[in-house]
């Protein structure tokens, strides 16, 4: 009896013991995110994390980075697995944050979003992209992710190369061709382009945004109807007649995008169309100057609030994770990101020095005050990203017409709309 | 003479002792996970939640899905730019190093030649993926040498263009198989009973008479398994492709190890995305049951001769 008493005690406190190892190892903050370390959004959110450890020095914060393609392609497995961390950044979207959120795997954030002023941080209309229904469609529905930069795709030029033949940016369409023709005529291609890799598709969008309304896009990322394919028909018409005219070489079917960043910074372009998250480096070019401007003739460009912090609901800590979320929402971070050439989504404009950041988020200013943000080709449907990709880099590369550039991308969405 | 087989065979039973851990390994890691693909197959399933059970639906869709057929044909270039060719390849070199430079140069030399040969196979397949797309991007470094070179008119786009895409691919694979064939033949030829060529040569063949009568017959063994794995990792094939062309310019360099991964995690069909793996799975036991029944048939013969 004695001996099965001391057993006991001896078993409760190993108990105890151990659960107070997990007890102490629960003061851990699991942060995932895929912004490399040398961009705006690293150096901000590398910020962020410090100022976390100095305001909560018992948790300890774990922080992992992962790539793009590795939250994109196995993000629910991750998020419906134990592995979880407590908050990472979470690729907006149908297709992404609409399937997980869809299948309840993303914490609703409304309450917190209340309650911890964030309301007064980013206005509730800049929130569409973190709500996604019960099929996984954003626009309404629960909050489940908060963003906290914005990004936009506009044309990239090499200041110098420009300036040299006395041309000045482009304000139509018309003027832009018409540099783009004297370059040609110089043997020189004007758009460093990637078709073997995500740049060319977001061209291609560009494009079609020029034929597109808000009700297109609408129909078009709400999944609300089958795709109607006459702006992308009149963009794959488009590439095709800019490939056959040499803005665009055909090369480029065998291009990444890091390729065709050399491209540019060796001047052998002068142009690339091309996201802000490419800004940074870009800004940092010293041979030359870079600067951007709106794709000209046109109210829409691919541009939303970017990707956004999400919290899944199996993280062990939430309320640490809602406090980092509001750290990188701080006047400070977000002053950072925009002082790195990045695009913050709640910076105070004139506390911006950098030249870059500040050209950036008075774009950006102009796109989101004239509705321009078009979003992005790849969101409705799961997997659309690599058709879009495949069928982008066939037209560019000749190997399909424009019609059946089209159809490929209409027959892909009409299959994916059936099986939401 | 009763007690001497019980014995025998007592101590036979003790050997399944030693297998089990490798079996318990080999049930969790591989059998669990192929059965349950097989039964993953016969759904429809986003990976998160139950799948739900739809028969035959995505094998039927499989046979009629141009993508599927177009990878398999792919395959069957890949078992010759990943079995074939590089078989042919590293047996010449071989009994070359073997024949040759190490008789007319010394062991050192020939061993300084297959340790580089062998090297592309210590290469983390991503590196040498990444090296090999700044090589052949159009602007990589095979163009500017042709171009520096006067050869300007061969230069070409050799991963982004449709039909050179997968010549470019088979080319960086024979690079990378080389090595492992070669090492495999040069430790065989080191087996053969050198009085073989000797008695060869004193009957007046030539090198290339006795690469053809004497290294070939003696190699078969090296050559069957060499076939045999080289077959099966050209049937499997996936890092080079993903890492280079992902699949692409549009399917040109698809596999079906692509394509199921593709499905799995893109899609998120992975239902379907099972069923292009068990089909792939399939194919490859087929091809091996083949290779080895033929094996074992030329054996045989061989120890009638």
């Amino acid at each position: 009896m004695n001996r099965l008493a001391k057993l006991a005690v001896a078993l409760a406190a190993t108990a105890a013991l151990s659960t107070g190892a997990v007890l102490a190892q629960d003061k851990v903050l699991k942060v995932w995110h895929y912004e490399p370390a040398d961009s705006a959004l690293g150096i901000a959110w590398q910020a962020a994390m410090d100022k976390y450890r100095e305001t909560y020095p018992d948790t300890d914060l774990q922080f992992e980075l992962k790539t793009f393609d590795q939250i994109n392609q196995a993000g629910t497995m991750i998020l419906n697995s134990a592995e979880a961390p407590d908050v990472l950044e979470y690729n907006k979207g149908n297709g992404t944050a609409g399937l997980a959120a869809s299948q309840g795997l993303l914490q609703a954030l409304d309450d917190v979003y209340h309650a911890r002023g964030w309301d007064k941080i980013i206005a509730e209309e800049a929130l569409g992209l973190g709500k996604y229904d019960e099929l996984g469609v954003f626009g309404s529905g629960p909050l489940i992710g908060i963003p906290n930069y914005g990004e936009f795709v506009s044309v990239f030029y090499n200041a110098d190369m420009l300036e040299a033949r006395g041309m000045a940016v482009p304000t139509t369409l018309e003027e832009f061709t018409a540099i783009m023709d004297t370059f040609v005529a110089e043997g020189i291609t004007p758009i460093a382009e990637a078709a073997n890799d995500y740049p060319a598709q977001h061209l291609m969008y560009m494009l079609t945004l020029k034929n597109a309304d808000a009700d297109w896009i609408a129909n078009f990322e709400g999944v609300k109807q089958d795709l109607d394919t006459a702006p992308f028909l009149a963009a794959g018409q488009m590439l095709v007649d800019w490939v056959s005219k040499g803005y665009i070489s055909t090369d480029a079917t065998g291009m990444n995008a890091d390729d065709m960043t050399n491209q540019f910074m060796a001047g052998a372009s002068p142009f690339v169309v091309g996201g802000t998250w490419l800004s940074t480096s870009y800004g940092n070019i010293e041979a030359f100057t870079a600067s951007q401007f709106l794709f000209p003739g046109q109210k829409y460009a691919p541009g939303s609030t970017g990707n956004m912090w999400v919290v899944p609901v199996n993280a062990k800590n939430k309320e640490a994770a809602y406090d980092f979320i509001e750290i990188t929402l701080s006047p400070d971070v977000q002053n950072i990101m925009g002082n790195e050439g990045g695009l913050p989504i709640a910076a105070n404009s004139d506390t911006v020095t950098n030249p870059v950041g500040k050209t950036t988020t008075a774009l950006f200013g102009e796109l989101v005050s004239r509705g321009g943000l078009g979003y992005y080709p790849d969101w409705p449907v799961p997997g659309f990203y690599n058709e879009v990709l495949q069928a982008t880099q066939a037209v560019i590369g000749g190997t399909a017409t424009p019609e059946e550039f089209a159809a490929r991308l209409k027959a892909f969405y009409d299959e994916g709309r059936a099986m939401m | 003479m009763a007690t001497v087989t019980k014995s025998y065979r007592q101590n036979n039973s003790a050997y399944w002792l030693y297998l089990f851990p490798g079996l318990i390994g080999f049930v969790l890691v591989v059998g669990i996970p192929f059965l349950m693909n097989i039964g993953i197959s016969f759904t429809k399933w986003r990976g998160i939640r139950m799948p739900t059970f739809i028969g035959l639906e995505n094998y039927e869709r499989l046979i009629t899905d141009g993508a599927f057929w177009m990878s398999l044909q792919h395959t069957l270039f890949f078992v010759v730019a990943m079995a074939v060719v590089p078989t042919i390849i590293s047996l010449i070199v071989a009994s070359v190093l073997f024949d040759y430079v190490s008789a007319r140069f010394g062991q050192q030399m020939s061993s300084f030649f297959r340790a580089g040969y062998y090297l592309p196979q210590i290469l983390p397949i991503s590196v040498a993926g990444v090296l090999w797309g700044w090589i052949l991007n159009p602007h990589g470094v095979l163009n500017l040498i042709l171009d520096a070179t006067g050869l300007g008119a061969l230069s070409s786009n050799w991963l982004g263009d449709q039909t050179l895409a997968i010549y470019s691919l088979g080319f960086v694979m024979v690079w990378l198989q080389i090595g492992y064939s070669l090492v495999i033949f040069m430790a065989g030829l080191a087996r053969v009973d050198p009085a073989l060529y000797e008695a060869a040569e004193l009957d007046g063949a030539g090198a290339a008479q006795r690469f053809w009568y004497v290294t070939i017959p003696m190699l078969r063994p090296e050559i069957f398994v060499i076939g045999l794995t080289t077959t099966i990792a050209a049937l499997k094939v996936f890092a080079p492709v993903y890492v280079m062309t992902n699949g692409g310019p549009d399917n040109a360099t698809l596999v079906p190890s692509f394509f199921s991964y593709y499905h799995f995690f893109s899609t998120v069909r992975i239902g379907y995305g099972a069923a292009i793996a068990t089909a792939q799975t399939a194919i490859t036991i087929v091809l091996a049951l083949i290779f080895l029944w033929v094996q074992a048939r030329q054996t045989e013969e061989a120890a009638h001769d």
